[in-house]
C-alpha cells in the first residue's frame, strides 16, 4: 500500500476516534448541567480540559461560584469551544473537518461509501452553530454526531479489504483510544484526588463516558470506588474502551501489517505496555495519586512512541539502501 | 477573411405542437405531457440540436423529444435538484481558482440529454482521429534530433515553434515510448450551421472526462426509463481502454506494468477526477512527494518498501514534473523524473512538450499540418483565426474587436479572454491596449453561432448554447469512447461553456447505426 495512503487512513481513524470521544464527553458534561451543583459542573469542566491538555478560552474556568447563570453562560461558550472552534485543532467540527480531507486525499483506496457517510456527516456539521443546538436539548446533538462516526465505523468493518489498510485503520484507532483514555483517567484524579473522600457522581460519569457503566454495575457492584473504575478502565481485556484491550488490539495490528517491515519498535514498546499492565499493574496499591499519575503518564508516553515509530516505519522512511529494481 | 454577421434579425419559431402527432400513453395529461417544451423556441439564426429550424423534432431525437414530454416541468427539476445534491454528497466537485469564498461547487448538470446520431459521430471519430495522427506526427518532427522537415518545407514558421513557450528543448532527440507524443486529447468541437469545428485542442492534460462518466451514471440513476427505451452506445469502459492505452507505453520487458496518476494534489481543480480516473483503472493516485528516483528508476514509497513504477499518467502540468529538468521551485513533482524518462526506464503520458502543438496561433495552422503529414484534406473544420502576431491579423483584430473573441495564446480554461460582444467599450480598448503591447500574445476568431440545445430552466425547457469535449486515446490504436463531456452555457445567450466561468454539463448521447 502506498505510504501516504496507509497514512491517511491511519489519521482518519484517530481523528474520528478524537471526535467521538469529545462527543461522549461532552454529551455527558451538559447532562450535569441539567441537576448538579455548580461546583460538580465546574470540576467536570476542569477534568474535561485538562484531559484534553487544552486551556480553556480567557481562563475562564476562574467562575465565580456563587453565580449560577455565569457558569452556565460560559458552558455554553466552553461546549462551543470544543465542538465547533475551528482555531481548536481538536474540536469536533475540526477533527470531522480533517477525517475528510484524510478521506479526500485517499478517495480512490476507501469505499464509496465510507467517504459518502463522512462528506455527508461533514456538510451537516459545518452548517451548525452551537447557538442552533444549545436551546434544544444540546446532548441530543452530540448523542447524533457520535451516531454517524458508529455509522462510520460499521462502514468500514463491512466494506474495508482486510489488507495493510484495514491495519493501520485499526492501529490509528487504538492508538488515539489509549492516549485519550490515559489522559481522561489521569485528569480524573489529578481533579478528585484518590486519597480525598470522593463523589460518587463523578465516577459514575466517568464509567459513563467510557461506554463501561452498565457492565460495570453488573461486575462489581453498584458501589463506584475509584480503584474499581480505574481498574476496570485500565486493565480489563474485555472493554472495549479500556487500555488493555486498545493495546491487545495494536500488537495484533502490528504483527499482522506489513510482514516484510515489522515496526520493531512499536511492536516491543506496545508488548512492554501490554504486559505491564498485566503483571506489574499496581491494582490494589493505587491510592497514592501521584504514584498512580506517574504510571499513566509513562503509558500516554509509550504510545507516543509507538505512534513514532509507526511512522518513521512506514510512512516517512528514509532510503537508506539500493531497492530492488 | 471576414466572418458571416446576420444574427437576431430572424424571425422566432414556436413549436407547433398541434401539428405534431404524439402517442399520448393513458393517463397521461396531453396538456401537462407538452408543457417540458410549450414555451420552446427555435431561433433559426443557431443550429437547434434536437429541432429543426420550423420546430419540429429531428428525426433520431423523435423518440427522446415524445418521452421527455410525457414528463412535466416540475418533475425534471425535482430529479435535477436531487441529482445536484447527490453530486455534492459524492464530492463530484471541483474548485475555482481565485474564489476563496466557495472552495468546492459541483459542475451543474442538465438532465436533459443531447443526441448525436451514429452518422454525425462517424465524422467527429475520423476526424479526431486524423487530426491526432498529425499533431503527433508534427510533434515527432519538431522534436526529432535532426531539422525539423514541417519547419524547413515552410509549412509552419520555425518562430512559432522555438518561440513557444510550452516548446520543451529538453525533449529534442528524445525517443518517446510508441513514438507517440500524445496518448490523450480532448478535443473541443462546436456545431454551426455549417456543420461542426474544433474549436481547441487540449493536449497537455486535458480534463473533463470523469464528467462525462459522471453525467451519464447520474441520468440513469434518475431517468432509468430513457435508458429503458432508447438504445444509446455504453461509455463505461473508458476506464479500461484508458488503462490499456497506458500499459501500451510501458518500458521494454515490462509485461505487467505498476501505472500511477500523478496529482498535483486535492487542492487541484480537477483533484475529483484524478480520484475517480484512478479508481475507475483500479491505480495508485499519487503525488510527487510519493514517488523517488534510484539509479535512473522510479519507485513509490509504500508500507512494505519501494515498489517500481513503470508508467506515469501525469495529471501535473510539464512545468512542475520535475525540479532538476523544469521549473526549479515546482514542490509538486519529483526530482529527477525527467532523467528516468530520457534513460527509458519510465513512461510519462503525455509526453513533456505537448503544448506547443495545441498553442493557440499554432491551431491556424493545423489544417496545413494535417495535409503535409497525411496528404489528406481535414476533416473537420477549423475555425477561422486572426493571428495579431501578423500585421493583417493584428489591424483586423483591433479593427473589429467588437464582434470578435480574443484569446490569450498560451491561456486556457477561458481566463484573460476578451468576448467583444459582451464586453464594454472600456473593456475592449483596455484589452486593445493589453494587445499592443504584445500582439504574438493573442489570436481573434469570430464569435460562433454555437449550437444550441434544450436546456431545463425555471420556464421549462429552453435552447442554451452547447459544446463537447470527447476524449481520443492513442496507444498502439486509437481509441474513442462513444460520449463526451458536454458542456452547457446555462446563462441564456452566453457562448462561455468553460465549467470555472458558469457552464454547466449535459449527458451526450450516441446513437448506433
Amino acid at each position: 500500500m502506498l505510504s501516504r495512503n496507509a497514512q491517511g487512513l491511519y489519521w482518519i481513524s484517530r481523528y474520528l476516534e478524537r471526535a467521538q470521544h469529545g462527543c461522549r464527553l461532552l454529551a455527558d458534561q451538559l447532562q450535569t448541567l441539567e441537576d448538579r451543583p455548580v461546583e460538580e459542573i465546574d470540576q467536570t469542566w476542569r477534568r474535561l480540559y485538562a484531559s484534553l491538555d487544552r486551556e480553556p478560552v480567557g481562563g475562564s474556568l476562574e467562575s465565580n461560584l456563587d453565580d449560577e447563570n455565569f457558569m452556565l453562560a460560559d458552558s455554553y461558550t466552553l461546549a462551543d469551544d470544543l465542538t465547533f472552534e475551528s482555531s481548536n485543532r481538536d474540536s469536533i467540527l475540526s477533527c470531522i473537518a480533517t477525517a475528510r480531507e484524510n478521506a479526500r486525499q485517499v478517495r480512490n483506496v476507501i469505499s464509496k461509501d465510507m467517504w459518502y457517510c463522512l462528506n455527508v456527516a461533514y456538510l451537516k456539521l459545518s452548517k451548525v452553530g452551537i447557538a442552533d443546538i444549545w436551546d434544544d436539548r444540546p446532548g441530543d446533538f452530540y448523542l447524533h454526531a457520535e451516531d454517524t462516526i458508529r455509522t462510520f465505523s460499521g462502514i468500514v468493518d463491512s466494506t474495508v479489504y482486510r489488507d495493510d489498510g484495514w491495519h493501520f485503520i485499526q492501529l490509528g484507532r487504538f492508538v488515539e483510544r489509549v492516549q485519550l483514555l490515559a489522559a481522561l483517567i489521569e485528569a480524573q484524579i489529578t481533579v478528585f484526588p484518590l486519597n480525598e473522600a470522593h463523589i460518587e457522581s463523578e465516577w459514575l460519569s466517568l464509567l459513563q463516558v467510557c461506554e463501561a457503566r452498565s457492565t460495570f454495575s453488573r461486575r462489581y457492584s453498584l458501589e463506584y470506588q475509584p480503584v474499581n473504575v480505574i481498574n476496570f478502565l485500565v486493565s480489563d481485556l474485555r472493554l472495549s474502551r479500556s487500555i488493555r484491550y486498545a493495546l491487545a488490539r495494536i500488537v495484533v495490528a502490528l504483527e499482522r501489517v506489513s510482514e516484510k517491515r515489522p515496526a520493531q519498535e512499536a511492536r516491543r514498546l506496545a508488548g512492554h505496555m501490554a504486559a505491564y499492565i498485566d503483571f506489574d499493574w499496581p491494582r490494589h496499591d493505587l491510592n497514592d495519586t501521584d504514584a498512580t499519575r506517574t504510571v499513566l503518564q509513562e503509558l500516554r508516553d509509550t504510545s507516543r512512541k509507538v505512534h513514532e515509530n509507526i511512522e518513521t516505519t512506514y510512512f516517512e522512511y528514509e532510503i537508506e539502501d539500493t531497492p530492488g529494481a | 477573411m471576414r466572418g458571416k454577421r446576420a444574427r437576431f434579425v430572424t424571425p422566432v419559431f414556436t413549436i407547433n405542437y398541434n401539428s405534431l402527432t404524439e402517442k399520448n400513453l393513458p393517463g397521461v395529461n396531453p396538456v401537462k405531457s407538452a408543457s417540458l417544451f410549450s414555451g420552446y423556441k427555435v431561433n433559426p439564426a443557431f443550429y437547434d440540436e434536437m429541432f429543426s429550424a420550423t420546430g419540429v423534432p429531428r428525426e433520431h431525437c423523435k423518440a427522446l423529444w415524445e418521452h421527455l414530454g410525457e414528463m412535466s416541468s416540475a418533475d425534471i427539476a425535482a430529479l435535477q435538484e436531487r441529482t445536484e445534491q447527490s453530486f455534492l454528497h459524492e464530492g463530484i466537485t471541483f474548485s475555482v481558482y481565485g474564489d476563496e469564498s466557495a472552495q468546492e461547487r459541483i459542475i451543474p448538470i442538465d438532465l436533459l440529454p443531447r443526441v448525436l446520431d451514429a452518422g454525425e459521430w462517424q465524422l467527429i471519430e475520423h476526424g479526431l482521429h486524423q487530426r491526432l495522427r498529425a499533431l503527433n506526427l508534427f510533434l515527432a518532427d519538431i522534436y526529432a534530433q535532426e531539422p525539423a522537415q514541417v519547419l524547413g518545407d515552410g509549412i509552419v514558421p520555425a518562430d512559432l515553434v522555438y518561440g513557444c513557450p510550452q516548446y520543451r528543448v529538453q525533449m529534442r532527440g528524445l525517443q518517446v515510448p510508441l513514438g507517440i507524443h500524445v496518448f490523450l486529447c480532448g478535443t473541443d468541437l462546436v456545431r454551426t450551421h455549417d456543420g461542426f469545428m474544433v474549436l481547441e485542442d487540449n493536449l497537455r492534460v486535458p480534463s473533463g472526462v470523469s464528467y462525462m462518466l459522471a453525467n451519464r451514471r447520474a441520468l440513469k440513476t434518475s431517468m432509468r426509463n430513457l435508458f429503458r427505451r432508447h438504445r444509446v452506445c455504453g461509455i463505461e469502459q473508458y476506464g479500461k481502454l484508458l488503462r490499456k492505452t497506458l500499459a501500451e507505453f510501458a518500458p521494454a520487458g515490462v509485461a505487467d506494468p505498476c501505472i500511477v496518476l500523478l496529482t498535483p494534489g486535492i487542492y487541484n481543480s480537477a483533484y475529483y477526477e484524478h480520484m475517480f480516473l484512478a479508481r475507475e483503472m483500479g491505480v495508485e493516485l499519487v503525488q510527487g512527494k510519493d514517488l523517488l528516483v534510484h539509479n535512473g528508476f522510479v519507485y513509490m514509497r509504500t508500507t512494505e518498501g519501494l515498489r517500481r513504477v513503470d508508467v506515469i499518467y501525469r495529471r501535473i502540468d510539464d512545468d512542475y514534473i520535475d525540479p532538476l529538468a523544469f521549473r526549479q521551485d515546482s514542490r509538486l513533482g519529483t526530482p529527477g523524473l525527467f532523467y528516468a524518462y530520457r534513460m527509458g526506464n519510465v513512461a510519462i503520458a503525455n509526453a513533456p512538450g505537448t503544448g506547443v502543438a495545441d498553442d493557440k496561433s499554432l491551431y491556424a495552422y493545423v489544417p496545413d499540418i494535417i495535409r503535409y503529414y497525411l496528404n489528406e484534406e481535414p476533416l473537420l473544420a477549423n475555425v477561422e483565426t486572426h493571428l495579431c502576431r501578423e500585421p493583417e491579423g493584428l489591424e483586423y483584430t483591433l479593427d473589429n474587436l467588437e464582434q470578435l473573441i480574443v484569446k490569450v495564446v498560451g491561456g486556457s480554461g477561458g481566463y484573460g479572454m476578451l468576448v467583444g460582444p459582451q464586453a464594454s467599450a472600456n473593456e475592449r480598448a483596455a484589452y486593445a491596449a493589453e494587445i499592443r503591447k504584445n500582439p504574438a500574445n493573442y489570436v481573434s476568431q469570430p464569435t460562433l453561432d454555437l449550437s444550441c440545445a434544450p436546456c431545463l430552466t425555471h420556464e421549462g425547457a429552453a435552447p442554451r448554447h452547447v459544446d463537447l469535449r470527447p476524449f481520443v486515446l492513442c496507444g498502439q490504436e486509437p481509441r474513442l469512447v462513444p460520449g463526451a463531456f458536454c458542456r452547457v452555457a446555462l446563462r441564456p445567450g452566453s457562448l462561455v461553456v468553460n465549467s470555472s466561468q458558469g457552464g454547466g454539463g449535459k449527458d451526450l448521447w450516441v446513437l448506433p447505426p
